[in-house]
């Protein structure tokens, strides 16, 4: 986070006088706020269609089909890594790779270059298992070269299922400019917790289209265990992330679904942003039916100088929303999240320099977020950053820490509230600006009823420039935020319309 | 060097584009979906896959050809022959009949028509010595282009062999190629095989599923041990390089060093010292040579034939530009290009934020001009480490000489702070 300097940033956004045209979908339609999936099928060996749900009438698209194509299965065990290597190298489209069930030793990623491509195991095992069981298949990049990932694989209508990806060197499973992408029941792990060194994402489909991720489950990433990018309609749902720097993120993604997962024990459990400088601008997310607490993993993805956004989020950040908009929240589960539950920021605080956000039709303005129906359990803001601030590597959670210390102090507020605003957006700042122009709603939502205020207008700029003076001036950076009671104006509104377009 | 970037140049573009592409459409949401469903793989199911061994056959019985369904040869038997012109891929390297000898017996030589050439400024690979030869059939010619890769005729085949003396103070001694890299231009387009040398030395057979030499060693040229995983790449990992990406979103391949400015140097045929384009020429195998104006990239370590800032770009250019280019897929993620034609400072990532979230690479620009230590660049060129070296393959080893090339075009950059 960069000094947010009013005056420039003033300057900078008044150079932005663009013709206000709206760069959102012409006919969206009106949905079902609060779907309802169906059970899913318990999984009796046989693996399932992907259509775990019924009563459905809508179908993605389909850009490539295997409908009228010669279909071909090749099946490989354990110790003939070589032989699959040579297969997946001039694979025939619509084929099925079947992986016996056992241990699979590579020195070099696994790559997928075909269409209609199906990967299928014996089954994921369980969370630790470095090796293949009877029922399960693992396949260990332990010791593949450097600089490779597990799965690599860029195809249209591409299936990834019951398999374990252990130890990649750096994605466990990357999918890149694929369509129709199924990515169910696999294991992304590495052996070691808390290593800087272990690969960054777990399950990582970017620039891809219709993709699902579900029923899966990643574990000790060094950046997200589940990490869907700059990516148009998706379903990520019933997936477990734990022990990840980020267990969840939708970053740069527009109509994504995300339902039903865990995401406990990380540094931060389930997060939204859009980072400067990529083309697709972000919209349409809905986040329901989620568990997200417990997310105080101290954060091991700072331990040297880095330009990574999750690197400086501080831990127990349950989650976080940043150049994001049209999201909404129903149906989720926060608590013991020691910094904050819901932090919602504007894509300022992470590059001040609006001309960066050029190529996303400058999507820096966090806006039509709505938080409701939720449960939040307790037990969170009380410990900001496990009480370890770092002002230069976590530079957010440094400033929180210090402004609550005084809080629970001087005026006895024991916790942060339930969600943080940063107050920037729509950026500028300035006197006459709405209070929530931003249209940040919050309703309806269960919280302890030791909560008196639940969301906090926090004034970053403000607070930074008061907090970093020499000396410090803790009474007035508290004086520039503003706390409103659970149910109060003005975050009080009803959300946002149109209602959201689901995948 | 031009005058330093200055932060609001251009700003009136920027805007005018931003006012037009703010408005693009955008594609339409789906319709009403109470229950979003990804619809059907439409895969046949793979049979069920938790009932243990799935086939016949121990798991572990002995050579792995021996029984299990697996996927065999995949061109056992006669290829296809294809539409007319396609080169028919062999399994072994002598059945192309490009070369003849072998490494073994140290008479191996490409055969005549098979043109042994050399790049100004060679892509580095781990130190390796790299053997070139471009045939192109009889009758055929390949077509100039001043700043492209070369268009060369359908049946044209490049190959590339990996080598490595045992002791680079002796590079003429002890020679052990690894493998043999082609291009074959298809009629539908490129195709890229590896093969690799047996032990023996006697023959290289195709391997498109790669093949990594765990711990390989030599001597370098200041007499330390390297040791190393040296890659040969699978047949798909040859696209990470050899690629762009067209107007549909789909990746081909393409060659890279093939170009009129790495080619634009002598070498030595039969004894005389040509230049390697106009023997090309001479021999009808080039067609529209122009008599001047050829571009010539300059030997990026002589410093006898440019500034530091035109080598540190043809470095870059030879060695990064193929995938940091607006063509190709990391270049279009990454808004960092890096090809010679280029000149937008940043684009070339002066005070660049990288485009999406890296970790732990030195710095929070890919360039922080004056000051190479803070640069991330500078940094991904320089570091062994796993994930965040640059290229993504074809390295593991640092080349110094190159790191200090391009660390010394940015400290003698006008310092910016960036911030």
């Amino acid at each position: 986070m960069n000094r947010l300097s009013r005056a420039v940033l003033v300057a900078a956004l008044s150079l932005l006088a663009l013709p206000a045209c709206s760069d959102d979908d012409e006919d969206r339609q009106f949905a079902n706020p609060n779907p309802s999936p169906g059970q899913p099928a318990t999984d009796a060996g046989t693996p399932d269609s992907g259509t775990p749900d019924s009563g459905s009438g809508n179908v993605w698209p389909a850009e490539f089909s295997c409908t009228d194509a010669q279909r071909k299965t090749l099946t490989f065990n354990p110790g003939q890594e070589q032989d699959l290597q040579n297969a997946v190298n001039d694979l025939q489209p619509c084929t099925t790779v079947q992986l016996g069930a056992g241990t699979f030793k590579f020195d070099n990623a696994v790559t997928i270059r075909q269409d209609g491509i199906t990967i299928v195991g014996a089954g994921r095992g369980a969370q630790g298992e470095g090796t293949g069981g009877a029922a399960s298949t693992v396949l260990d990049f332990t010791n593949a070269a450097a600089n490779t990932n597990g799965l690599d694989v860029v195809g249209k209508l591409f299936t990834v299922k019951d398999v374990a990806l252990w130890n990649a060197k750096k994605d466990a499973l990357r999918v890149e400019n694929s369509s129709n992408v199924f990515i169910q029941r696999i294991r992304t792990e590495w052996a070691v917790e808390n290593d800087e060194n272990n690969g960054k994402y777990g399950i990582y489909p970017v620039k891809s289209r219709y993709v699902l991720i579900e029923d899966c489950e990643a574990y000790n990433a060094a950046d997200a265990g589940i990490y869907v990018g700059q990516t148009r309609y998706t379903i990520v749902r019933r997936n477990i992330a734990k022990k990840n720097v980020a267990g969840i993120e939708i970053e740069n993604t527009r109509f994504a679904y995300v339902e039903g997962n865990t995401a406990i024990d990380n540094t931060t459990g389930l997060v939204v942003f859009d980072l400067p400088g990529n083309p697709i601008k972000g919209t349409d997310i809905l986040i329901t039916k989620n568990t997200i607490t417990g997310n105080n993993r101290p954060n091991f993805a700072s331990v040297t100088a880095s330009s990574s956004t999750v690197s400086q989020v501080p831990a127990g950040t349950g989650t976080f929303i940043l150049a994001s908009r049209r999201v909404e929240f129903v149906g989720n589960t926060w608590g013991d999240n020691g910094s904050v539950d819901i932090a919602v920021l504007s894509g300022l605080a992470i590059e001040p320099n609006p001309l960066l956000w050029s190529a996303g039709f400058f999507n820096f303005n966090t806006g039509d977020v709505s938080i409701h129906d939720n449960t939040f359990l307790g037990g969170s803001g009380a410990n900001v950053d496990n009480g370890q601030p770092d002002l230069q590597r976590r530079p957010l959670g440094a400033l929180m820490f210090n402004l609550y210390a005084y809080g629970k102090a001087v005026h006895g507020v024991e916790r942060v509230e339930h969600v943080l605003w940063d107050g920037i957006d729509p950026a500028p700042r300035e006197e006459g600006r709405e209070p929530n122009a931003l249209n940040l709603c919050f309703y309806n939502n269960t919280v302890p009823a030791t909560t008196k205020q639940a969301v906090v207008d926090l004034d970053l700029q403000s607070v930074q420039t008061y907090l970093t003076a020499q000396p410090a001036n803790a009474p007035a950076a508290w004086a520039a935020t503003a706390r409103y009671d659970q149910g109060a104006e003005p975050f009080n509104c009803r959300g946002f319309a149109p209602a959201l377009a689901l995948p | 060097m031009r005058a330093p970037y200055t932060k609001h140049l251009g700003l009136a573009a920027v805007l005018l584009a931003a006012a037009v592409a703010a408005c693009s459409g955008d594609e339409d949401p789906p319709g009403n979906v109470p229950t979003p469903d990804a619809g059907n793989p439409s895969q046949e199911d793979a049979g069920t896959p938790d009932a243990g061994v799935p086939d016949a056959g121990p798991p572990d019985a002995g050579p792995p050809d021996a029984g299990p369904p697996d996927a065999g040869p995949p061109d056992a038997g006669t290829p296809d022959a294809g539409p007319p012109g396609t080169v028919v891929i062999p399994n072994k390297l002598s059945d192309l009949k490009l070369f003849t000898g072998t490494p073994a017996t140290g008479d191996f030589q490409p055969v005549a028509g098979n043109l042994p050439y050399e790049l100004t400024t060679p892509l580095f690979s781990d130190y390796s010595l790299k053997s070139r030869t471009l045939y192109v059939p009889d009758g055929k010619k390949a077509l100039y282009s001043q700043n492209d890769v070369l268009d060369l005729p359908v049946g044209t085949i490049i190959t590339k062999t990996f080598a490595y003396p045992a002791d680079f103070r002796e590079p003429d001694k002890n020679v052990r190629p690894l493998e043999t890299r082609i291009l074959v231009r298809q009629p539908s387009g490129w195709e890229a095989y590896p093969y690799v040398w047996n032990d023996a030395l006697t023959e290289a057979d195709k391997a498109v599923g790669g093949k990594v030499f765990k711990n390989f060693e030599f001597i370098d040229a200041e007499g330390v041990k390297k040791t190393f995983d040296y890659l040969v790449p699978q047949r798909n990992q040859c696209q990470k390089c050899h690629h762009e990406v067209d107007a549909q979103d789909n990746q081909y391949l393409v060659p890279i060093g093939v170009k009129a400015r790495y080619l634009n140097r002598e070498h030595v045929y039969d004894g005389q010292p040509v230049n390697q384009l106009q023997h090309l020429a001479a021999l009808g195998k080039l067609g529209g040579l122009p008599a001047t104006g050829v571009p010539r990239a300059p030997n990026a370590f002589d410093a006898t034939e440019a500034t530091v800032a035109e080598r540190a770009r043809t470095y870059l250019d030879i060695n990064c530009a193929h995938c940091h280019n607006p063509k190709a897929q990391p270049g279009i993620t990454s808004r960092l290009f890096l090809d010679i034609k280029t000149t937008d400072e940043f684009s070339l990532g002066y005070c660049k934020r990288p485009g999406s979230a890296g970790s732990g690479v030195g710095g929070e620009f890919d360039i922080v001009p004056g000051d190479h230590s803070t640069s991330i660049l500078w940094y991904r060129m320089n570091t062994e480490e796993s994930g965040k070296m640059m290229p993504e393959i074809g390295r593991a080893l640092r080349h110094d000489v190159g790191s200090q090339l391009i660390a010394d075009w940015i400290d003698a950059m006008p310092p910016q702070s960036c911030k």
